[in-house]
């Protein structure tokens, strides 16, 4: 039995799915994107969720500038993520205008790998924001 | 500072004197023109500096006689192409196979520029254990959750681990290169983002370096305010870390219970502090802009949602029984590698840097210390350090009620000097190592509290069954980017 989708004030939206790849985060970005997870925030009732696997997911949620060292492993799972697929710059690091930008070891965000799909600001996100910047642009997938 | 200048033959036997008066590794300190310095915080809270100056290129190794620094020494080798001569285990720490030869980011005076990567996989070769049985099991540097990047390879004999081989580093980004050569003031949102989960910590080093080296006193009222963010820093991430703990074996309701707990928590210090993570709130010589009313009401609101949290994991059996046992640090592995923080004070030590912090002179502080070692104490630790650190912020807030406007300093733009300054971070003892000349940075060493954790994780899990790998990590949660930097 196929479920039509979610309700989210009154739109219907579809599950979104997302591993994780840190390249390089000085870990606040995670600990946002993990709040999403508490009872306040509560991403997986919107549908949102964090998966084990790139080969479940519907995309890449990346942060960090991407170091040298995670250039390779970053590209590695998004080839990883079946078609079709999205890429998620979160915070300003994985966006290419952090505080490591000019570091010798960073590549300056996801950028070099392949333009992100969604950018999500902050140094970092607000929890609030990163959640309402993903509702607006799924109403923009259709 | 007490300065002594070496020969070949004193090196060893100074710094093993250090160590066996009782004292702690700031840092061992590598310098472009051939300069090693090794810093001690002594017990008596001054700071002992002992210096090696470099005819070449090689200095001898203290890792035999110091294990603690065992990976300093392979650190200064990657970033410098300094020898450690007689060191007994020199594989790559920090750089990998994509390193062009010769590149040695920290050599020279000035910010390193971007090299040519080599086009290889950046794996290094990997310690394993041989023999019948053996498995060997690779996870990361990407992992199934919202997880910093780390490699580990495991050697595994049914369900145990029989080694574990750390490759970390993943999230290198050249931080300490990236400060060199830039004006002293412009370098606080970097040190602000060395580490998420320790910021104030660090920022709270900056400024001490700074306020050090041109000479200037902040009033008491400043003080205070600094143990108040330094210690509501310490409350985030101990919630943090006390919601991860359950989490490791399932138990929810105690997991999303913390995590609500961090979050109100978070919520207060936003409006009081200005930022849900504490960056960018302490800067040299300048009061905080604190809400007095506002965070002793915080305090008082969590404490109603901690109490009845902490009865429910300290009264569940099942709970308890998974973490007793479990990822033992014995107290002599924590005393030889310089354990830090919470898992040496969960294996019988008592050392936590705020006995020895001007800032905290005269304040009565509760220093928590369990004996086992396990996951149970170091989970205990952290439920005594959370309420020690309310008594204290209660305390402190009392006198801060009343005071006149606060006057503001600003550091001079020439600022020369070098300083050693060093605070308790949530993840143990925190140090910085500055040196300054007309105002632009020389040399900007960073050496936190997991550092000298990483090593005694590898040792804590050996022998324990694979599937608990998780747990123990989560006890001692450290923070890959304050290594990695
Ligand atoms: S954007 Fe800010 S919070 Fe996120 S990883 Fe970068 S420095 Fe850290």
């Amino acid at each position: 039995m196929a479920l039509k989708g979610l309700k989210l004030v009154g739109k219907p939206i579809k599950a979104l799915q997302l591993r994780h790849v840190d390249a390089g985060s000085c870990n606040g970005c995670e600990q946002e994107l993990t709040a999403l997870g508490n009872g306040f925030y509560d991403m997986q009732h919107f549908g949102i969720d964090v998966v084990a696997s790139p080969r479940h997911a519907d995309g890449l949620v990346v942060t960090g500038p991407v170091t040298d060292t995670m250039k390779r492993p970053l590209v590695q799972d998004w080839d990883a993520v079946p078609e079709p697929k999205w890429l998620i710059a979160l915070g300003d690091c994985a966006a290419g205008c952090g505080v490591f930008q000019d570091a010798y070891a960073c590549h300056g965000g996801v950028d070099g790998m392949r333009t992100p799909d969604l950018v999500i600001s902050g140094c970092p996100p607000k929890p609030q924001d990163i959640l309402q910047k993903i509702a607006l642009w799924r109403k923009t997938l259709g | 500072m007490i300065a002594t200048l070496m020969t070949e033959n004193d090196w060893a036997a100074h710094n093993v004197r250090r160590k066996n008066l009782g004292a702690h590794v700031l840092g061992v300190t590598a310098f472009a023109g051939g300069r090693i310095s090794i810093h001690w915080l002594m017990p008596s809270g001054q700071i002992a500096e002992e210096n090696w100056d470099m005819d070449g290129v090689e200095f001898p190794s203290l890792t035999v006689e110091l294990p603690e620094v065992a990976w300093d020494e392979r650190e200064i080798h990657d970033m410098f192409g300094y020898r450690p001569k007689g060191h007994p285990d020199l594989r790559a720490l920090v750089r990998n196979p994509r390193w062009p030869d010769g590149f040695y980011p920290l050599a020279g005076p000035n910010a390193p520029s971007k090299p040519q990567w080599i086009e290889v996989a950046p794996n290094n070769p990997a310690q394993t254990v041989e023999g019948e049985g053996v498995t060997i099991m690779k996870v990361g540097p990407t992992h199934a959750g919202i997880i910093e990047s780390g490699h580990f390879v495991f050697s595994i004999i049914g369900e145990n681990i029989l080694h574990v081989d750390l490759h970390l580093f993943q999230n290198h980004r050249g931080v300490e290169g990236q400060l060199q050569g830039r004006p002293i003031g412009s370098v606080w949102p970097l040190i602000s983002r060395i580490c998420g989960a320790d910021t104030v910590s660090h920022q709270t080093n900056l400024a001490m370096a700074v306020e050090e080296m041109a000479g200037y006193q902040i009033p008491e009222e400043i003080q205070w305010q600094r143990i108040l963010v330094l210690e509501s820093e310490r409350i985030l991430s101990h919630l943090n870390d006390l919601a991860q703990i359950p989490a490791g074996v399932g138990f929810s309701v105690a997991n999303q219970r913390a995590l609500a707990m961090k979050e109100r928590w978070q919520r207060g210090l936003e409006v009081i502090f200005g930022h849900r993570l504490l960056f960018d709130t302490v800067q040299a010589g300048k009061p905080l802009d604190v809400d007095i009313e506002a965070l002793g009401t915080l305090i008082v609101e969590l404490q109603r949602e901690w109490r009845p949290w902490r009865s429910l994991v300290q009264g569940h059996h099942g709970f308890q029984d998974r973490m007793e046992g479990v990822g033992v640090v014995r107290q002599s592995d924590a005393l030889r590698l310089g354990g830090q923080g919470i898992v040496a004070r969960a294996s019988g030590l008592t050392f936590d840097a705020r006995q020895q912090m001007p800032l905290y002179e005269g304040w009565p502080l509760d220093y928590a210390s369990e004996t086992s070692g396990d996951v149970s104490s170091r989970f205990k630790v952290r439920l005594d350090e959370v309420e020690a650190s309310w008594r204290l912020m209660e305390r402190v807030l009392q006198r801060s009620r009343i005071h006149g406007a606060l006057p503001v300093w600003e550091p001079p733009s020439d600022l020369a000097g070098q300083a050693v300054t060093f605070s308790e971070s949530p993840h143990g003892l925190n140090a910085h190592i500055v040196a300054v000349d007309r105002g632009q940075v020389i040399r900007y060493h960073v050496r936190s509290g997991p550092f000298r954790n990483w090593p005694l994780l590898a040792k804590a899990v050996a022998g324990n069954a694979v599937g608990d790998f998780p747990l123990i990590n989560k006890s001692f949660e450290l923070c890959y980017s304050c290594l990695d930097r």
